[in-house]
């Protein structure tokens, strides 16, 4: 196994190997689909960290992304600016959090900020009708959206405020006992 | 290679494809493969390979009173046209009667060497006693294991909260699998939304609809008693009709109308279930109308047998002909059993393999039809079926389970090619905690009617031309004989042990201590689950509070500095 590449320095792989689940080999591997997604844009040498990044329109054409209904929120929820654009860190940074090998408590934080359409740290109600909307794709009547939104909301809610807040909703995911292995993206 | 058949919808990513109801079909289904399996070996080593073995050597019983059809001989003379070995590979008769296929052509030979003697006709009895005892017990322990998972209740189902946000997969790839998830996220929920609306619909009837739907409830109740009614008749007819006319429709009519039957009623039950807006759960009702049509049925067909057998008390009238009537419930099992296999595989290639061409092509055509559902109650009743045929007919077809178990080994491989090619998941959700239970029960009455069977064959008059019985009065009659050719210190010991006194008390304790072994086995396990259940529950209820009070603590500090901050 020769160091042959040169994408990274030996200090960043380290740095990256530190902060994410993923391996050397798997690093690189990431890189290479990160390049594939704009290959006019990335450059193939990171040594001196250029500050690129690839936009959410190409993100999500990616096949692990292209049929996931909430694709626009992961990365958005991902990227920095919040727009959904991402650098590789960030890149690297969503697939090592949706991997087999992230705790369950990191898989809950991302889960609560990918679930909060509209940012305010809480799931109220208007969140809760579009994940729904998003997950049946319109096959169920407005009434019976809101049907299920409120009784999902009854069910989960325990201070009583009607609408979840991260605590609500850690303990719900606590008692499921398939979260971990449905919030899980293999790359 | 049976202990590799990998039972699909295991696997994560696809298990809530199609519902953990199939899950439980495949597994009853890949049980019943082992159970058939095990007990051809069982009577292969101890009345096949003996019969072939001592086949030469050994002598028989004679007896001296000349009787009728002594003598059995049902090998064709002459010659053969070639369709005739097709149709007799088709209804046992012919080549294949006398063969170690049918009871007549077991001889009772018995075998005396020096120090080695071995009773054909006893291992024959005991063998299929021990056979049925064996099955018995395998489905206990297998019912005792699911009952575990009743007892404890298994996971919360039509959790909305839960379903909404950790019922997609992400690792879902590709098109067809999203577009399944998407379908099945939307029938769990709508299950429950459907249950829900329809008791508020409940509520809300005024008297005189409800008596309107009670009324209409009743007659669909007799239209559906009338039909099973006339489906019996009609299987009444067709055996009676059957016998001795050659043809091979003939000799299929009892199979053909029993199937037909069984198609019609349940659907027609189906449709008025519809009609009368049962929730789903009723109609697992009506699936168990369906058991109780398709095993009675089959106790249609075993008493026209019978009447024939005792030829209605007429034993000298010119109609009875049947020398040998074993063989004959032999071949009646055999070809039930072979019909139900060729028309499984008929409506798996010539009615699910087109709709799944039709949909791959046209897709507004496959809008109006609909996917192929695979529902699984009426698959569970199929093999329950196939398998309370062959315990009815082992007595007299030995080498019946070696045919079941490569009929349900092909099934299991044809029905998971059909599911994940064909079939949508189940609009009715069936919960998989209860139902491999259920499976195992109704399985049992099956078990039941096979050995009422059995136990009458063991008491009536076997036939004098063939089969290892001739000669005995009843079939139990060979067990006394051989015993008094026992040692006379060992019959001492056996009476003590078979004596009242002795016996029916052991027997007692026995099935007492069994039950309360297995009640403390199921009790103890669910101790387990509800104990490891309770540790996490307790686990996540105690940091969610002290989360709370912390928040609530941090407020009150917040509210405090503000207030000190005012003044």
């Amino acid at each position: 196994m020769g160091n042959k590449q040169t994408t990274f320095t030996e200090e960043q792989l380290e740095a990256y190997q530190d902060c994410t689940f993923f391996t050397r080999k798997e690093i690189l591997r990431l890189h290479g689909r990160y390049r594939e997604l704009a290959p006019h844009l990335v450059p193939l040498d990171y040594t001196n960290n250029p500050d690129i990044r690839v936009p959410l329109t190409l993100i999500v054409t990616m096949p692990e992304l292209k049929e996931n209904p909430f694709r626009d929120r992961i990365v958005e929820t991902f990227s920095e600016d919040g727009q959904g654009n991402l650098s590789f860190n960030d890149f690297v940074d969503m697939f090592s959090a949706l991997c087999e090998t992230s705790p369950r408590e990191l898989k809950t934080i991302y889960a609560f900020k990918i679930y909060d359409f509209n940012r305010d740290n809480f799931i109220c109600k208007q969140d809760l009708e579009k994940t729904v909307n998003k997950l049946t794709k319109g096959e169920l009547s407005p009434e019976e959206v809101t049907l299920v939104c409120d009784k999902a909301i009854e069910e989960a809610d325990l201070d009583g405020d009607s609408k979840l807040s991260f605590s609500d909703f850690e303990n719900m995911i606590s008692k499921a006992p398939d979260f971990l292995s449905n919030f899980h993206v293999r790359i | 290679q049976v202990q590799q058949m990998q039972v699909p919808v295991v696997s994560s990513t696809e298990s809530w494809n199609f519902g953990g109801g199939v899950q439980s079909y495949f597994l009853f289904l890949r049980f019943l493969v082992v159970l058939n399996f095990v007990s051809f070996l069982l009577i292969a080593a101890f009345v096949i390979i003996p019969s072939i073995v001592f086949r030469s050597v050994g002598s028989n019983l004679a007896n001296s009173t000349p009787e009728d059809c002594m003598e059995y001989n049902p090998n064709p003379q002459g010659l053969e046209v070639f369709y005739n070995y097709f149709l007799d590979l088709l209804s046992g008769t012919g080549f294949m009667e006398y063969s170690y296929l049918f009871y007549g052509y077991y001889n009772n030979t018995m075998v005396e060497d020096r120090n080695f003697s071995y009773n054909i006709p006893l291992a024959y009895l005991f063998t299929a006693v021990f056979y049925f005892a064996f099955c018995l017990i395998c489905i206990i322990a297998m019912g005792t294991a699911a009952r575990v998972a009743v007892a404890t209740g298994g996971s919360a189902v039509g959790n909305y909260s839960m379903i909404v946000f950790t019922g997609w997969d992400f690792g879902c790839l590709g098109d067809r699998a999203t577009r399944l998830k998407q379908k099945n996220i939307h029938y769990r929920l709508q299950v429950d939304l459907e249950e829900e609306s329809r008791n508020k619909r409940a509520a809300a009837l005024t008297l005189c609809q409800k008596i309107v739907l009670y009324s209409l409830r009743i007659f669909m109740g007799f239209v559906a008693f009338g039909l099973i009614i006339g489906a019996f008749y009609g299987i009444f007819e067709a055996t009676n009709f059957s016998q001795g006319i050659l043809g091979l429709i003939i000799e299929y009519l009892p199979s053909i109308v029993i199937t037909a039957g069984n198609f019609m009623v349940p659907l027609l039950c189906d449709q008025i279930a519809l009609v009368e807006r049962y929730s789903p759960s009723t109609t697992i009702i009506v699936a168990l109308l369906a058991v109780f049509l398709r095993l009675v049925s089959l106790g249609v067909i075993l008493f026209t047998l019978w009447s024939q057998i005792t030829c209605e008390g007429n034993t000298s009238s010119g109609d009875c002909e049947l020398c040998c009537w074993e063989t004959r419930v032999g071949q009646e099992m055999y070809k039930l059993t072979l019909f139900d296999f060729l028309i499984n595989i008929a409506v798996l290639v010539l009615v699910e393999f087109p709709r799944m061409l039709v949909d791959n092509w046209s897709n507004k055509l496959a809008q109006w039809l609909g996917r192929q559902e695979f529902v699984v109650p009426s698959n569970v009743l199929g093999l329950v079926y196939g398998q309370t045929v062959v315990w009815t007919g082992a007595l007299f077809c030995p080498l019946l389970p070696l045919i079941n178990t490569i009929k349900f080994f092909i099934l299991f491989y044809s029905k998971k090619i059909t599911l994940f090619n064909n079939c949508r998941p189940a609009l009715k959700t069936f919960r998989s905690t209860t139902s491999t239970f259920f499976f195992l029960v109704v399985l049992l009455f099956g078990w039941g009617l096979a050995t009422v069977v059995m136990v009458y064959s063991l008491a009536i008059h076997p036939s004098m031309g063939c089969g290892p019985f001739r000669f005995f009065p009843t079939m139990w009659s060979i067990v006394p004989t051989s015993f008094y050719n026992l040692s006379k210190t060992t019959q001492e010991f056996l009476f003590f042990i078979g004596s009242q006194a002795f016996s029916i008390p052991l027997f007692a304790l026995s099935v007492v201590m069994c039950y309360f072994i297995a009640l403390a086995s199921v009790y103890g396990k669910s101790v387990a689950l509800l104990r490891a259940q309770l540790k996490l529950q307790e686990g996540c209820d105690k940091k969610f509070l002290v989360k709370q009070i912390e928040e609530l603590s941090r407020q009150l500090q917040i509210s405090k500095h503000n207030a000190g901050v005012q003044d």
